[in-house]
């Protein structure tokens, strides 16, 4: 296997994006993502599309994408893994470019999710698990699949309502600072505990919103990085991917996802690195039970003390490992598809120290980790990255 | 102590827009396999599938066993009593369930399986706790014209 680097990146600006189609949004990150790289769409030998595709008027996307990006004779494919979607899409390109089947790859992740209403939404995003025996009968919905976790994560560790909402308070301040995220602006504890309940325990502020976005990543050998004069190659260190049961109840427990710590120990044991040795991290924070999860499954914290990782400022700049200073998905937003590899574009630009000083992570190892996770657990991939 | 910040920047953009042709999806779901499920359902019983060959249980129930890869499987009845595990009130519902009161969504630890169902008779979600011991039985849905599974709390009121 080649290694691969990262040399271009693009993403668009988050939110309920109705002043455009999902190709011209495609296009704000595939054209971000070309000039980054100093490349032109002729350059790009094959593109991978990575789309969950259940909310839009286009059904089958990846076609219509590379059209309108001028990459139609570029041999698209279309790659799903629920909210994994974008790192299963980047998994892909890096195989294309690692295997040798192509130099260089573009792996473009999307999500148009405003284009139905919030019922229908949260009704998609309820048939997420297995529609049969779970939507079918108990209109189970995405904030309630993850409620079951953080019900029973309070139970047996005490993590408090007020450590979730710390969460959503840190992730807040950076997302401020993101002039791509959806929600900029800073929340309180307060804020976050007296907003609406959507699925006890989970309130609103505790949950990521509906969000369109589009965000795109060039790959390339390391000839093609060494031909191309690339200054700042963000290299691909590993990607670990794992999954778990479709049904919720044949899950092992609620206080942990397994597809996180499969895909972590994989993915650590390829980079040949521990958990302590990440200094920047973006993670799954779908709701903030989840932040607090991947805390513990990622192994920056022993299980049940995710809680008070947060509470002693161990995820913010300065603690143990920086996390989401995108702003997470709770405050950047999480058009499905583009999540992923919106992640490993926050990561390239606080790998290259791009950001500015209000929210760049102190690098000494150059370190960074992405953790997407598919579903309520249903896919996990965690991808390290090292400049 | 900073001065609270007024202006809150959420991103929304809109612009001309027109209406798709509308697509309805209404799926027909093959059953004959798990009929015996069904049923069950509507006599208030909970079935789940043991493969006779290798004894793995499976619930929800399946026919074939991926272990032993044997299609060789009886239909056993779970208990009627079980141990809550975990569970949420779902507030922000989705469509299809709009016209439903906020619902308790379950899951129980029954026998050697779990059991998701609607935890019912419960005014305070704040009161219930997980290894509270719950009574499973079904409940007939008008709304939807199907049996689902309910359970009540065993030893309390919430």
């Amino acid at each position: 296997m080649r290694k691969v680097g990262i040399i271009g990146v693009g993403q668009s600006v988050f939110g309920v994006r109705g002043d455009v189609t999902l190709q011209e949004l495609a296009w704000e990150a595939i054209n971000e993502a070309l000039n980054d790289a100093g490349l032109t769409r002729k350059d790009i030998e094959i593109s991978v599309v990575g789309s969950v595709g259940t909310r839009e008027y286009e059904l089958l996307p990846a076609v219509p994408i590379n059209e309108y990006s001028g990459l139609s004779e570029k041999g698209p494919l279309r790659v799903e893994a629920a909210c994994a979607t974008g790192s299963a899409a980047l998994a892909v390109a890096y195989n294309m470019v690692a295997s040798g089947f192509v130099d260089i790859a573009l792996a473009v992740g999307i999500e148009k999710m405003n284009e139905v209403d919030s019922a229908t939404s949260l009704a998609v995003g309820g048939r997420s698990g297995n529609y049969l025996w779970e939507y079918h009968f108990y209109g189970t919905t995405f904030p309630a699949y993850y409620a079951l976790y953080a019900t029973a994560h309070i139970a047996k560790y005490g993590t408090t309502e007020e450590q979730l909402a710390l969460v959503r308070v840190k992730n807040q301040k950076y997302a401020a600072r993101n002039p791509k995220a959806q929600f900029q602006f800073e929340v309180t504890v307060e804020d976050v505990l007296k907003s609406r309940p959507v699925a006890w325990p989970l309130k609103l502020y505790d949950c990521s919103a509906i969000t369109d976005g589009a965000a795109a990543a060039v790959l390339a050998s390391e000839d093609a990085v060494r031909k191309l004069k690339i200054d700042t190659p963000v290299w691909i260190e590993a990607i670990g991917y794992a999954s778990d049961t479709a049904n919720i109840t044949r899950r092992e427990n609620y206080v942990g996802l397994k597809a996180t710590r499969l895909a972590a120990q994989m993915a650590y044991k390829k980079a040949g690195i521990e958990p302590k040795d990440v200094e920047v991290a973006e993670v799954h924070d779908c709701f903030t039970i989840a932040e607090i999860m991947a805390y513990e499954d990622l192994g920056f914290v022993e299980k049940g003390l995710g809680g008070k990782f947060i509470e002693e400022g161990q995820s913010d700049i300065g603690g143990k490992v920086a996390v989401n200073l995108s702003g997470g998905l709770l405050g950047k937003g999480h058009p499905l598809g583009a999540t992923g590899l919106a992640m490993i574009y926050e990561l390239t630009k606080q790998l290259r120290e791009e950001r500015g000083r209000d929210r760049q992570a102190p690098l000494k190892r150059y370190i960074g980790l992405a953790h997407n996770i598919g579903g309520t657990g249903h896919y996990g991939y965690v991808t390290i990255l090292r400049r | 102590m900073a001065e609270k910040k007024t202006s809150r920047k959420t991103v929304k953009m809109e612009g001309p827009a027109i209406d798709s042709v509308p697509i309805v999806y209404r799926h027909k779901i093959p059953i004959g396999r798990v009929i015996k499920y069904f049923d069950g359902l509507r006599e208030g019983r909970i079935y789940a599938t043991r493969c006779k060959n290798c004894g793995a249980v499976y619930y929800p129930p399946q026919i074939d066993c991926p272990y032993c890869g044997s299609s060789d499987v009886e239909w056993i009845e779970l208990p009627r009593e079980g141990v809550l595990e975990t569970f949420t009130k779902v507030y922000a519902r989705p469509q299809g369930y709009e016209d439903f009161e906020p619902y308790i969504i379950a899951i129980a630890r029954v026998g050697g399986v779990r059991v998701m169902g609607w935890l019912m008779n419960v005014k305070d979600e704040r009161c219930v706790r997980v290894g509270d011991e719950v009574v499973l039985g079904t409940t007939y849905i008008d709304k939807h014209n199907k049996y689902i599974i309910t359970m009540q709390l065993k030893n309390k009121q919430c």
